[in-house]
């Protein structure tokens, strides 16, 4: 469904993505697992062209093109069939939640607002944010703003949803409300990447994990194979150093 | 205080409100709104990064806020008609104050654009809103809650820098004030009170300024959960 080849990205002389492949299929939770400065936030950083990248192709369902040459218009057009969730949440802050999951619809896509506002206030329910919905993101927490941003992402039904360290800026109590929203979207078949530092998420709810180190993708399989029988040598590495932590917090 | 003075004072006071309502509140209002509208393109072709109009704003600002306003004032008034361009005086008043309050508040606006985390701009992006589009529901509004207290601070400026119009011949608040001192020979007692009738204008302001900006907050009013609900099924 949506697939980047040899991907490249430089800031400056530092080479961040150095050729990637990355694949996604419909109703796949893919889990983007890696130490800080190994790419996986610029590659979903790539994929939804907030950052240019240097050289690449990309292809989205039938739409095919070399990744430097996109558009303004086609990249708005490939932007209206993903969702994207911030490690900062960056709800529009002079909007109450409702509005921020309505705007998608109303706004950019020009969805009658009775029908926006009923769908967001499914959306809302879906994350347990209804009672909340008409607050401004300052008078909500850091996990109830990034559940916002979650329902804010699927209103507008997107085909693929990109998670990038969703839970990074939260503490650990309000860690666990984002998470199990996710756990929920994953069992309705919602298509999601996740680029995240949550080894347990990784593990139970992710059908596939990608392992990435030093600008390229080391690894990929299973949850399975990846936790179970990680064959690269730098995975196993990665692994023991972060499950060992897991572990050490219980 | 003698008797004259009071005098004097009590019956020049309506000669100076009149042109202060009829003349120095509107040239205030007219130059204000017209140099708000310059700075926000001007802010706004540096923001998106408009080739030619970028350096134009550049140049324009730095032409602006380099010279005094006062001499600006004399290039309009007594410079243009050797150009073959000739205004009276309040036109002539309009243009420099705008001109000149423009290239300030641009900067003023530029920087409040620059405030709104870029974080929301992304997000705009991603839930599919165009440049334009989440300008002017997301940034713009957040921008202008930043740019209130130093826009207001600016409207607050111009009121009395609307006297150095008395220069270039126009009949306003502070040369009626003259024109009085100087027929009664009493310029302390009037020239302090055309200062009063400034001081009252900007106390007004900064009354106004407090009273908006105490609204321009994005708070939920408290409501308890009956009303909560009730909204939401609206």
């Amino acid at each position: 469904m949506l697939e980047v080849k040899n991907l490249h990205k430089s800031f400056d002389k530092n080479e961040v993505l150095r050729g990637v492949d990355f694949k996604v299929e419909k109703g796949e939770v893919i889990a983007v697992l890696g130490s800080s400065g190994s790419g996986k936030t610029t590659l979903l950083r790539c994929i939804s062209f907030l950052e240019k990248s240097d050289q690449g192709e990309i292809i989205f369902d039938d739409f095919r093109k070399e990744i430097t040459k996109v558009t303004n218009k086609e990249i708005r057009g490939l932007r209206m069939k993903m969702g994207f969730v911030f490690q900062g949440y960056h709800l529009f802050r002079n909007k109450t939640a409702l509005e921020n999951v309505m705007i998608g619809q109303t706004v950019a896509r020009k969805i009658p607002s009775t029908e926006a506002k009923a769908t967001a206030l499914q959306m809302l329910e879906k994350v347990g944010m209804l009672n909340r919905a008409n607050y401004y993101p300052d008078q909500l927490s850091g996990g109830q703003q990034q559940r916002v941003a979650i329902a804010r992402a699927m209103a507008t039904n997107p085909e693929v949803i990109l998670f990038d360290e969703p839970t990074s800026a939260l503490d650990p109590e309000l860690t666990g409300e984002v998470l199990d929203v996710m756990k929920k979207l994953a069992k309705e078949g919602t298509t999601m990447v996740v680029v995240t530092h949550e080894m347990g998420f990784a593990q139970e709810v992710a059908n596939h994990v990608v392992y990435m180190e030093g600008g390229i993708v080391v690894e990929e399989g299973t949850s399975k194979e990846i936790f179970t029988n990680p064959k690269d040598e730098r995975t196993r590495r990665f692994l023991r150093r972060t499950l060992s932590d897991y572990d050490y917090s219980i | 205080m003698s008797e004259r003075v009071l005098q004097i004072l009590i019956q020049a006071f309506p000669k100076i409100l009149i042109p202060c309502i009829k003349v120095t509140i509107p040239l205030t209002i007219c130059s204000f709104i017209l140099g708000l509208i310059l700075a926000l393109f001007l802010a706004i072709v540096q923001i998106a990064n408009i080739r030619g109009l970028k350096q134009f704003a550049r140049f324009y600002i730095w032409i602006f806020r380099g010279t005094p306003l006062l001499v600006q004032l004399f290039i309009v008034f007594f410079g243009l008609p050797s150009l073959g361009i000739m205004l009276d005086a309040f036109p002539s008043a309009v243009i420099a104050f705008s001109l000149n309050l423009a290239a300030y508040n641009a900067e003023v606006i530029r920087s409040a654009i620059l405030a709104v985390p870029a974080g929301q701009t992304e997000a705009a992006l991603m839930v599919g809103l165009s440049y334009p589009q989440l300008m002017a529901k997301i940034v713009l509004p957040q921008a202008g809650r930043i740019a209130f207290p130093p826009l207001f601070n600016s409207l607050i400026g111009l009121t009395k820098d609307t006297s150095l119009a008395s220069s270039i011949t126009l009949i306003e608040m502070f040369s009626v004030a003259q024109q009085v001192a100087a027929r009664y020979y009493e310029p302390f007692a009037l020239y302090c009170e055309a200062a009063v009738i400034y001081l009252l204008i900007c106390t007004l302001l900064t009354w106004l300024q407090a009273t908006v900006e105490k609204k321009l907050t994005w708070v939920k009013p408290v409501e308890t959960e009956e009303e909560n609900a009730q909204n939401i099924t609206d």
